[in-house]
């Protein structure tokens, strides 16, 4: 089957110092592809890049089109989106407003959006029991859903997920994981990034680890899960 | 450019600026006095604008109540201009101590507009006071002697403008590197981090704007005796302006950018002003354009000034080791076991949402208590009523025996509450080492005075050693000048725990420490709280890492709907059923 992310070679530096050295990954239509790895791997600095909000050397080809000289919107037209670790909601704005502006990118729908919105609440009931409530007002968990909830609405066929479960209840995070998996079965993709390995690992079809900004090792899931460097540093087992 | 080449330079600049008089024409050393006297005000805006984060339009106003205030001291009292001095200071800093207690607690750009309101007022006033001259000003303005020298040839009183200039910039450079300094630094940014270390932001904020109108009021000064005469255009808003950009242009994040500011922009207008009559009749209004198109490109394309781009090429300052010194003394830890904290029926509501509804739990000295919960169940509304971050509807909180429940944050932390926060409160620009040493604040004493003439070195290099010593108990030692916002972010959490500990807290409160943090740092996590209850350290903390919570923790409290719902030991609180429906899922 086709790539629908294929990035290689890619470069990353702040400065002086290189964050992303060569990382080289792909994804197929239908997958969930996770990337784990210790903080300050360069794993939110990957998404950053493939995202376009970072400057980078190497290619990201989506969807067969090299995506260097397409900028952040266009990339987002184009159903390539990023939920950022940090949600970045508007914190003034009612949830509803949130999701709108979710689907700004694909404006030109008229009233698909009002369909859109309905789908994303039925997604998330405890969204529309919140639905004029402000965003600041959102408790952790709400606010997970809000920042998903609104990159659905801008019906995503490629949806890199930053940290979702980060700062979250085990109820919650459970819940997070199985919207995840429900997103695949809906047929959209997702690059997943995770400090919760196992949950990652679980969840995913194939998975790659990046340490200091180097792909190490790489396989199936199930394989990763099985792999004893990687379950001893990763997943806390023995060893 | 190497590093010996930079010095070089240096010193030809200073060279060539000490012997100006011997070569430059006397409109040179003119231009040069000018130029000294606006990046003395300028200085003041890169230390309130650049550095404390206040925006004032209103400098020029303090420069002219200084003017007139030596001018009209010495012109009709007969004063020696060194009164004058004395005077036109004295006089600064009383307006600006009543202008900052009145606006400094405006907040975005309500502040920068009551700059606007009282520069312009100010500036009326000089122009409508028979006693000062109204719109004609004051003249015959004494020159400044120096003994029986008589600082009144243009040359003469350079040396003067650019002895006060330099001690000026030296002064406040050391100020900024200093304990006071870094608590001006650190207010770009929320107030609440700031008060929780124990710094009265007020009084920071209101000092920085004095010092900043006496920098304006020396410029006045010389700027009187310098023109010998004074009429109220030169303090008009336009200036006020101009200040702002001098500091915007030469860079507000550097000190030097004010003298850089100042010398392009008082060259500009004199080139300007050579210039455009050549190419156009009214040259003096294409100059207000040029000016204003320059204003627009810099504030597009060079935000940071040009102290930045100058930077960029110059060899970076090779920081020195922090160097071992003796360790800083510790608080009396209480006994363990001994009762610490003692939550009462805690309420806190917003709008009609009731978030905390009368939770109470204690906790004693030596202990690690967790608090865990649904996300939204109030845990960290509790903490936040606990430090005074937030005030309580109802209830009580008693800390060693002190009722602190309407104490503000700062007497929570003089008391030994440190806190961490749920989401970051960090100053990404300032380094590892500048934020973990804002810990320190209220373990260290040195003042504004102490810090720009360096007398508190001794007490300084205790702090940085202490501060480099939490940094490496939290795994951070490797890099301590790297600026804060470059590490990712669970590892910034790690460095307001560095942050915490470096004020010597009784009871370190932390927020969701381990979040977003692998397994290996999670396990050092662990252990450095272990550590920490054996030198008697209390720990209460929020997390959703049950088997963190599970094998560190010596005592549960399970919050849902504002409310406790369970108290206990990990493995009775791990087997309640309530718990399992409210936060587990089930068996975890």
């Amino acid at each position: 089957m086709r790539n629908l992310l294929e990035i290689k070679d890619l470069h990353v530096a702040y400065g002086k110092v290189e964050a992303v050295r060569g990382v080289a990954l792909a994804l197929q239509p239908g997958q969930i592809v996770t990337v784990i790895g210790p903080n300050g791997a360069g794993k939110t600095t990957l998404l950053g890049a493939a995202a376009g909000l970072l400057r980078s050397r190497g290619s990201v080809i989506y969807d067969g089109i090299d995506l260097h000289r397409v900028d952040v919107e266009e990339r987002v037209e184009r159903g390539f989106c990023l939920v950022p670790e940090r949600r970045e909601l508007f914190g003034d704005l009612t949830v509803t407003d949130n999701l709108v502006l979710g689907a700004y990118a694909r404006r030109r729908g008229g009233d698909r959006v009002q369909q859109r919105l309905q789908e994303v609440y039925g997604r998330f009931p405890r969204l529309a029991e919140r639905r004029r409530q402000k965003a600041h007002t959102l408790s952790g968990g709400e606010r997970q859903m809000l920042a998903l909830g609104r990159a659905l609405m801008a019906r995503p066929v490629l949806l890199m997920l930053d940290e979702p479960s980060l700062g979250l209840a085990p109820l919650i995070v459970r819940e997070i994981f199985h919207i995840v998996a429900s997103l695949r079965d809906a047929g959209v993709s997702i690059l997943l990034v995770e400090q919760n390995a196992r949950a990652a690992l679980e969840t995913a079809d194939y998975g790659y680890v990046l340490e200091t900004g180097e792909i190490t090792h790489q396989g199936p899931a199930s394989a990763l899960i099985s792999d004893p460097r990687v379950n001893a540093t990763y997943l806390g087992g023995a060893g | 450019m190497s590093r010996r080449a930079v010095i070089v330079l240096a010193l030809a600049v200073i060279a060539l600026l000490a012997i100006a008089p011997f070569y430059a024409t006397s409109f040179t050393i003119t231009l040069l006095n000018y130029i000294g006297i606006y990046a003395l005000v300028a200085l003041g805006v890169v230390l309130l604008t650049g550095f404390g984060g206040m925006t004032s339009f209103g400098q020029a106003a303090f420069v002219g109540i200084a003017a007139y205030g030596t001018a009209w001291l010495t012109t009709a009292e007969g004063a020696s201009p060194w009164l004058g001095l004395l005077f036109a200071l004295a006089l600064t800093g009383l307006v600006a101590t009543l202008l900052g207690a009145v606006t400094l607690r405006l907040g975005g750009h309500y502040l920068p507009l009551g700059t606007v309101a009282w520069g312009l007022a100010i500036f009326f006033l000089f122009g409508n006071f028979e006693a000062l001259g109204r719109h004609n000003g004051l003249a015959n303005v004494p020159p400044i002697y120096v003994g029986p020298f008589s600082l009144e040839p243009t040359d003469a009183i350079y040396y003067l403008i650019w002895a006060m200039l330099i001690a000026a910039t030296i002064l406040v450079g050391n100020l900024l590197g200093s304990r006071e300094g870094r608590a001006i630094r650190s207010l770009r940014g929320g107030v609440v981090m700031v008060e929780s270390l124990g710094i009265n932001v007020f009084r920071i904020r209101l000092i920085t704007f004095v010092l900043a109108a006496l920098l304006a009021g020396l410029s006045g000064w010389l700027y009187a005796h310098m023109s010998r005469f004074v009429s109220p255009a030169p303090f008009d808003l336009r200036m006020g302006i101009q200040y702002l950009f001098m500091a915007i242009l030469g860079g507000s994040g550097h000190i030097l950018g004010a003298v850089v500011g100042a010398a392009l922009i008082t060259l500009l207008e004199d080139g300007l002003q050579d210039l455009l009559p050549l190419f156009v009749r009214d040259g003096q209004q294409l100059e207000v354009i040029v000016f204003a198109v320059i204003y627009v490109l810099v504030l597009q394309f060079a935000r940071g000034g040009v102290m930045p781009l100058v930077l960029r090429y110059l060899p970076r300052r090779t920081r020195k080791r922090i160097a071992a010194a003796e360790p800083m003394p510790r608080r009396m830890m209480p006994k363990p076991g001994s009762p610490l904290l003692k939550v009462e029926r805690l309420v806190k509501r917003f709008g009609g949402l009731e978030a905390v509804s009368g939770v109470g739990f204690d906790v004693a000295a030596g202990e690690i208590v967790a608090v865990i919960g649904p996300n939204g169940a109030g845990k960290s509304t509790v903490f936040n009523l606990i430090t005074g971050a937030l005030p309580s509807d109802a209830g009580k909180v008693v800390f060693l025996g002190e009722d602190i429940t309407r104490a503000n944050q700062r007497r929570i932390a003089a008391a030994g509450i440190a806190r961490t926060f749920q989401h970051v409160k960090l100053r990404s620009s300032m380094s590892l080492l500048d934020n973990v040493l804002l810990g320190t604040y209220l373990r260290t004493r040195s003042g504004f005075v102490a810090g720009a003439l360096r007398f508190d070195r001794a007490e300084e290099a205790r702090a940085r050693f202490e501060a480099l010593r939490q940094l490496e108990r939290v795994g951070l030692g490797a890099d301590p000048n790297e600026p804060a916002g470059n590490l990712p972010l669970g590892r910034q959490r790690i460095l307001e725990v560095a942050r915490a500990l470096a004020a010597d807290p009784a009871l370190i409160i932390l927020d969701e420490p381990a979040a977003g943090l692998s397994r290996p740092e999670k396990r050092a996590l662990a252990e450095l709280l272990r550590a920490l209850r054996k030198e008697g350290v209390t720990v209460l903390l929020v997390e959703h890492d049950v088997e963190f919570v599970m094998t560190l923790v010596d005592r549960i409290v399970v919050m849902d709907f504002g409310s406790k719902l369970v108290e206990g030991a990990p493995a009775a609180v791990r087997d309640d059923p309530r718990v399992q429906e409210a936060y587990l899922g089930s068996v975890a």
